[in-house]
């Protein structure tokens, strides 16, 4: 019977309650609050309600066969010589671009579309003129060159602090809220380094003021392992449509699309071309820190992708999205789409295009753990460089793995404590089964007892209370009394955790593994 | 042609599969001059007709049914086509070039000719090596294209619309198409039901051995899981693996016994490390060296033992690997196992014995905590009994071991978590007393198998 | 940028170098897990008994069993010493617990 199925919600002296027999009412050394019996009533609700699956494929276009595209390549429709006409005119004139840049770029949107097929099916009406894009390229690139020395931690937020164990995917690389635009306040605005918040507080400060409610660390921990997958897996990899000849330019100027499946090549007037998929991402990043609606956020990324893919985008760019939908996706326990993310990730850091490859090795460190998987930790190990492994967050993830290689469970549990970006989040999905192993082998070492507290500080509980209610999850008779602290019966939980332990390893929870 | 038909012949009457099967060699090295002058015979056209000739209306020839002439003679126009592949790929059609991809998909119609041969034509089962040819070559060529098509660097990742697939899984994509076809001549020689004498099922072995070396370059050790599974399900009907050459139960032996290692499951791979170690023909120094590279972690963990000087003695490169780790760990030097495993990382990682290795330190602790012990002396003995070891240690003294021999501070918490976890795995006997500070250690073998 | 195909060729030429570079590092630590790690074929399908590692290792040349593995465990004659710097450092350590 566990404390949560019999408290009655709101009771104001949880102690009674801490064990179920009205006679340990007196345990009142250890006080608990009113967060406690909350958060475990937290447990019998859902974070979140199941997605919608993916829509349907949209319907299926025709493209232009190979004979097609022969027989039009000499003769240019009448849009397109409209095209050409307008590119030439004085008004289309900007400063700063010269003729020659402007014949260039004509040449090539005309070649592009020509080669794609696509050459009638273009609204050339709506086409951006080759200056347009021109000047739209510069102000990306010195975009680029402004957002990328943001190092991740360099722009933690004040939400930090509320949790100072966890970092937050709104919390980390938002070159926008550095004021990206304007390159010469990217420099000023680094004293937010200041604002970064403190490193974890210290446990036992933590345990001798007034405990804290259920950390969200922990809730969300518990949301992930009830849940499982949170319905976020997308569907299997359906046979791919056949590869088109060469990529396809995007012509939708709309910042929002819904995900569609592609079964076939699609239209040009339904892909956002990379100018407006910047903008997407701005208004994706503030939408997700206003209104943190993952559904919405999680198909609008998908969209995202899907519109960098077809049109082979490869750049820092494409990175920087994969990263944040993989921060977010982690955030929400969506290992399905993480892991998605995670794969292209590795891909485009492998052909050499720059981002935050550091956080994102560390984190696969940390997920080959959490799945118990030596081979893919073995080769992730083996990708990293000498230098690479003295970077701090990938250093904390190789400690993590060899700390419990060694069975040792007091510097894994520091680790835990301090872990650098988002790393908590994946270490919750395996401080549990850890802290089982670690019970097993504390019951087998120490004798008769060990008090409470002991057990407390070791495993990095936030609160007695909560050590207490682990304990009491597995077996209620394993707790005492003394005079003025309570202790752990190890002579007498040995079997109960050793049980537990191989219980939570059998089942290391897969789901979402590639 | 002629010649080689002559040979095929021959072959064919003798009833010698391996004879039969060097007729469809492809090996540029050894057959150089028959290769060209397979190739330089004719065109299509007349090569064609040879071979029509040869097997349709030459009665000469031995006793072939009507459907394994039809077989044999696809079998070997597919390999005169497969051999011009070859010579162009190797440069030596002059200005014809070639490629390893075309040669790939050349040999492989060779391959599921001849698989068609045992379902469609008749083959008997003695003609097996053809199909160890094919499978060895084809796994050969099929990584030469994977190669060549990497080195051309061609964008060929970002063909499809969606994102969710793996772009490194196209780097090996004839090797993985290469593992199906091995898989069906794995299935073709697992699922013949015609008696013992007369079956297939004699070629499992050598099949499930190129599935393992493809399953395993394309880090796959499910897949080979699941071989694994096919034959214990079946176990019954195939002959036992000590009937099969020595050649193959070696290499069979040594991949069950790798990947019960990269399971975890040491005591299984022990075993079949063994095997193989004991069955290995002593010259093939290579692969004593590659089985050794897996045993001796795993005697490590299992029976806590070290290599010794006799058996690494003609193996300078797994001396290299092993000695200043076994030397420190007999010697209980932490800082000196820190060292070397932190030297060795790179190789040890790459042989994939990094994560095994790593656990040694529990032995090298063992040994500094056993050091203590021995240390402690005795009690005073009473009445002349025989003395006693003091067993009540004080975690103090531990904690100065630790700190002496890893040349780092450690608190007294963390060393009672080293200690618990000692316990834990019986590499020490007794208890911690946390709150009076102090170990109690059994009377009786205080340290299981180290004479005290 | 609404046209890839320059979009590409900018970045494929700003990224060459290193994408070189990475690949070349990418090959050599795929190829490095893999590379004549593969047990090599025999140049003999079977062999007599007397030809295996087993033989060699029963009749080590003399006749004897070699002595394949041994003991992590060492019963070593500076025990002493050890007691000496054990006795040594506890000696330090109540030092600075007195501090």
């Amino acid at each position: 019977m566990s404390w949560a199925a019999s408290a009655p919600p709101g009771i104001q002296q949880p102690a009674a309650a801490y064990y179920s027999q009205p006679s340990n009412a007196a345990y009142t050394a250890v006080p608990l609050r009113q967060g406690f019996s909350q958060a475990y009533q937290a447990q019998t609700q859902y974070s979140y309600t199941a997605p919608a699956n993916p829509p349907p494929p949209a319907t299926t276009v025709p493209t232009a066969t190979a004979s097609d595209q022969q027989s039009q390549k000499i003769e240019w429709p009448q849009s397109v010589r409209d095209y050409v006409q307008r590119t030439f005119q004085k008004s289309s004139d900007i400063v700063g671009i010269s003729g020659a840049e402007v014949q260039a770029k004509l040449k090539d949107v005309i070649r592009y579309t020509q080669d794609c097929g696509i050459m009638h099916t273009t609204d050339w009406s709506q086409m951006p003129s080759p200056q347009q894009m021109i000047q739209a390229e510069r102000q990306q690139a010195l975009m680029a060159s402004i957002s990328s020395p943001a190092a991740p931690d360099h722009t933690a937020t004040a939400k930090a602090k509320v949790n100072p164990k966890k970092r937050k995917s709104t919390d980390l690389n938002e070159p926008d809220q550095l004021g990206s635009t304007v390159p010469w306040r990217s420099t000023k605005d680094l004293s937010l380094e200041d604002r970064i918040s403190k490193p974890a507080t210290d446990m036992r400060s933590l345990m001798d003021g007034p405990l804290p409610a259920k950390s969200k660390s922990q809730k969300n921990a518990e949301k992930r392992q009830r849940r499982g997958d949170g319905g976020y897996q997308s569907s299997y990899r359906s046979p791919s449509p056949p590869p088109l000849k060469g990529p396809i330019v995007g012509l939708n100027e709309k910042l929002e699309k819904k995900f569609f499946r592609l079964t076939a090549a699609p239209k040009a007037q339904d892909v956002r071309p990379e100018r407006i998929l910047h903008q997407t991402l701005d208004m994706l990043k503030k939408k997700w820190r206003k209104e943190g609606n993952y559904n919405f956020i999680c198909d609008q990324f998908k969209s995202l992708r899907q519109d960098l893919t077809v049109q082979h985008i490869r750049n820092e760019f494409t990175v920087s999205v994969y990263e944040i939908h993989a921060r977010i996706a982690l955030e929400k326990g969506d290992l399905g789409e993480y892991n998605q993310c995670q794969t292209q990730l590795r891909a485009l850091y492998m052909a050499g295009i720059k981002g935050n490859s550091i956080e994102f090795k560390a984190y696969r460190i940390l997920y080959f753990i959490h799945t118990a998987n030596r081979t893919a930790l073995n080769d992730a190990i083996a990708d990293l460089t000498t230098a690479e492994k003295e970077e701090q967050p990938v250093k904390h993830a190789l400690n993590v793995r060899s700390a419990l290689a060694l069975g040792n469970y007091h510097k894994f549990f520091q680790l835990y404590l301090d872990v650098p970006n988002m790393g908590a989040y994946l270490m919750d999905m395996f401080v549990k089964r850890e802290r089982l192993a670690a019970l097993a082998n504390m019951c087998k070492a120490f004798k008769p007892d060990l008090k409470l507290r002991y057990i407390t500080e070791e495993l990095a509980f936030e609160s007695d209370a909560e050590s207490a209610q682990f304990i009491i999850d597995y077996d209620q008779d394993l707790l005492l009394e003394r005079e003025d602290h309570i202790v752990f019966l190890t002579g007498k939980a040995g079997q109960r955790f050793e049980e537990a332990r191989g219980e939570a390893f059998r089942r290391v929870d897969l789901k979402g593994q590639i | 042609m002629d010649s080689l038909i002559k040979e095929f012949n021959a072959a064919y009457a003798a009833m010698k599969g391996d004879q039969l099967a060097e007729t469809i060699h492809p090996d540029i090295e050894r057959y150089s001059h028959k290769l060209r002058a397979i190739w330089d015979r004719g065109d299509l056209r007349s090569t064609t007709a040879d071979l029509n000739f040869l097997f349709y209306q030459d009665k000469s020839h031995a006793n072939l049914s009507k459907a394994e002439a039809t077989g044999w003679f696809e079998i070997y126009l597919t390999y005169w086509k497969a051999v011009g592949e070859i010579l162009a790929a190797e440069g030596l059609r002059g200005n014809v070039k070639g490629s390893w991809t075309q040669v790939y998909v050349k040999w492989k119609e060779l391959t599921l000719l001849i698989i068609r041969g045992y379902s469609h034509y008749e083959f008997e089962n003695w003609t097996i090596p053809c199909l160890y040819v094919a499978g060895k070559y084809l796994r050969l060529y099929a990584m030469r294209a994977d190669a060549e098509k990497s080195s051309s660097n061609d964008d060929t990742a970002m063909t499809g619309f969606q994102d969710d697939f793996d772009p490194e899984a196209e780097e090996n994509k004839q090797l993985e198409d290469c593992a199906r076809h091995l898989n069906r001549i794995f299935q073709i020689c697992l699922t013949d039901r015609a008696p013992l004498e007369e079956s297939r099922k004699w070629g499992v072995y050598y099949a499930i051995n190129l599935l393992f070396k493809t399953y395993f370059k394309l880090n796959s050790e499910p897949l080979s899981k699941n071989v694994l599974k096919a034959i214990s399900a079946g176990r019954s009907d195939i002959p036992l693996i000590d009937k099969f050459p020595k050649s193959q139960q070696v290499t069979f032996k040594y991949y069950e016994g790798v990947l019960s290692f990269l399971e975890e499951n040491y005591v299984e791979a022990e075993k079949h490390l063994t095997m193989a170690w004991l069955m290995c023909h002593r010259d093939a120094q290579r692969n004593l060296e590659l089985i050794l590279t897996y045993l001796i972690p795993c005697h490590l963990l299992t029976t806590h033992t070290l290599p010794s000087a006799q058996l690494l003695e003609p193996f300078p490169r797994l001396q290299k690997l092993f000695i200043p780790l076994a030397n420190a760990i007999k010697g209980a030097d932490l800082r000196a196992f820190d060292h070397a495993l932190r030297d060795g990382e790179d190789e040890f990682i790459k042989r994939r014995i990094y994560l095994t290795l790593e656990r040694g330190r529990d032995i090298a602790l063992r040994n500094l905590l056993r050091k203590v012990f021995v240390a402690g002396g005795f009690e005073e003995s009473k009445d002349g009994a025989p003395p006693v070891r003091r067993t009540r240690i004080p975690i103090a003294e531990f904690t100065a071991a630790i700190k002496i021999s890893s040349g780092e501070d450690i608190d007294a918490d963390e060393v009672e978590c080293l200690m618990a976890n000692m316990i834990y795995k019986n590499l020490m006997k007794g208890y911690i007393a946390h709150e009076r500070g102090f170990v109690v250690l059994s009377k009786n073998g205080a340290f299981p198998g180290t004479n005290v | 940028m609404a046209v890839p195909s320059s979009d590409k060729a900018a970045t494929t030429s700003e990224a060459k170098p290193e994408q070189k570079d990475a690949q070349q590092q990418q090959k050599k630590s795929a190829a490095a897990l893999e590379e004549d790690d593969e047990f090599e074929d025999f140049p003999v399908e079977d062999w007599p008994a007397e030809e295996t590692e087993a033989a060699t290792t029963t009749t080590g040349g003399n006749g004897t069993t070699k002595h394949l593995w041994e003991e992590s465990w060492d019963d070593d004659d500076t025990s002493d010493d050890f007691s000496a710097q054990l006795r040594e450092e506890l000696k330090k350590v109540e030092a600075s617990k007195r501090r």
